[in-house]
């Protein structure tokens, strides 16, 4: 119990610096409930540390939203192209392959 | 360098697999069955295209292609950024697929080990071709802390609210594009399996060959260094 309010006294009074290395795992939910708490409870008294909080989730919200290129169909059909002219070229190889060898 | 580990190739010989494949029936199937969107198959499903893919079934190794390059495309396209890039990166990939399909164990899954070829594929790439010059100290933009633990710059801003105010969507996403292209590669491929393709950290580090606790690592670096570039960007501290 002693070892608990000292490690809330350490996060409420001076670990922003804890905060920030915490909050990944506050965000994925893994933080064990104790720790949770502290965290909370540093976020109740400490608006430094909810800023950077709301800008740090605003950060992984914004990035997953970055727009990505889908595959266009022309480059689709390049790269099928391509597989089949490899793939062919291995077939009359191995039949080449097949009739030198049966010769 | 990097940590990241590149995939050890499976070993049966080419030839072997060749006449294998071939023995299945080569030519007939890859050509025309251009558009047919497939729905994703179960792990049954799944399983079963990758047996007939192993006996050289061409209609198999086509299914898997559509099921998968969408998602490898992107994957592939936001490390590289060039089109022309990623197009060989996922001509090699699934060329390696059909080589290789019979040393596939399953004991991993097949989306594990296309991911992991992708992202082997597009950092080698990068290493290969020295295209990574531009990479930025991310020290810069991390956030910094007094000797006590306090947030060295203070009050920080919250602009959480007024970034979607501030910039256009489009002047937003050329912004974090540019940032996400000065991460290290094998960070940036991380944040893209995670935040844009929602993977769990340990999915990542079967992908990526890190440990878990690397994989949180570099991701929450790389975030805060986004971060960091954001709020520099509004005219605000990064700390
Ligand atoms: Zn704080």
């Amino acid at each position: 119990m002693a070892k608990r309010k000292a490690a809330t006294k350490a996060l409420t009074n001076k670990s922003c610096r804890q905060i920030s290395d915490l909050v990944f795992d506050y965000l994925n939910e893994k933080l064990t409930p104790a720790t949770k708490r502290d965290f909370e409870q540093h976020l109740s008294i400490c608006p430094d540390c909810v800023s950077f909080l709301n800008t740090y989730k605003k950060t992984v919200a914004v990035t997953s939203s970055v727009k990505v290129e889908q595959l266009p169909p022309k480059v689709r059909e390049n790269i099928l192209a391509f597989l089949r002219k490899r793939i062919r070229r291995i077939g009359a190889f191995l039949i080449f392959l097949a009739t030198y060898l049966a010769a | 360098m990097e940590t990241f580990e590149p995939m050890t190739g499976p070993t049966a010989s080419v030839e072997t697999e060749f006449v294998a494949v071939t023995a299945g029936g080569l030519e007939p199937t890859l050509r025309g069955r251009a558009s047919a969107r497939r729905k994703r198959p179960s792990g049954k499903d799944e399983s079963a295209l990758i047996e007939r893919l192993k006996a050289g079934d061409q209609e198999a190794f086509e299914a898997i292609f559509d099921l998968y390059s969408p998602k490898l495309y992107r994957v592939a396209q936001r490390i590289l950024g060039e089109v022309a890039d990623t197009q060989e990166v996922i001509q090699d990939v699934f060329w390696t697929v059909y080589r290789k399909a019979k040393s596939f164990r399953g004991n991993s899954q097949l989306s594990t080990w296309l991911y992991r070829l992708t992202i082997n594929a597009a950092l080698g790439k990068i290493r290969r071709e020295k295209k990574h010059s531009k990479e930025v100290e991310y020290e810069e933009y991390l956030p910094k802390f007094q000797e006590d633990g306090h947030h060295l710059v203070r009050p920080v801003v919250d602009w959480s609210d007024t970034l979607d105010e501030k910039f256009a969507k489009q002047e937003l996403q050329g912004l974090l594009s540019a940032a996400l292209d000065q991460l290290k590669p094998l960070d940036k491929s991380v944040v893209v399996l995670s935040d844009l393709e929602g993977m769990s950290d340990k999915e990542i580090a079967k992908t990526t060959g890190l440990t878990v606790s690397a994989v949180k690592t570099r991701l929450h670096r790389a975030r805060l260094f986004l971060r960091g570039k954001l709020a520099v960007h509004l005219g605000y501290s990064a700390a």
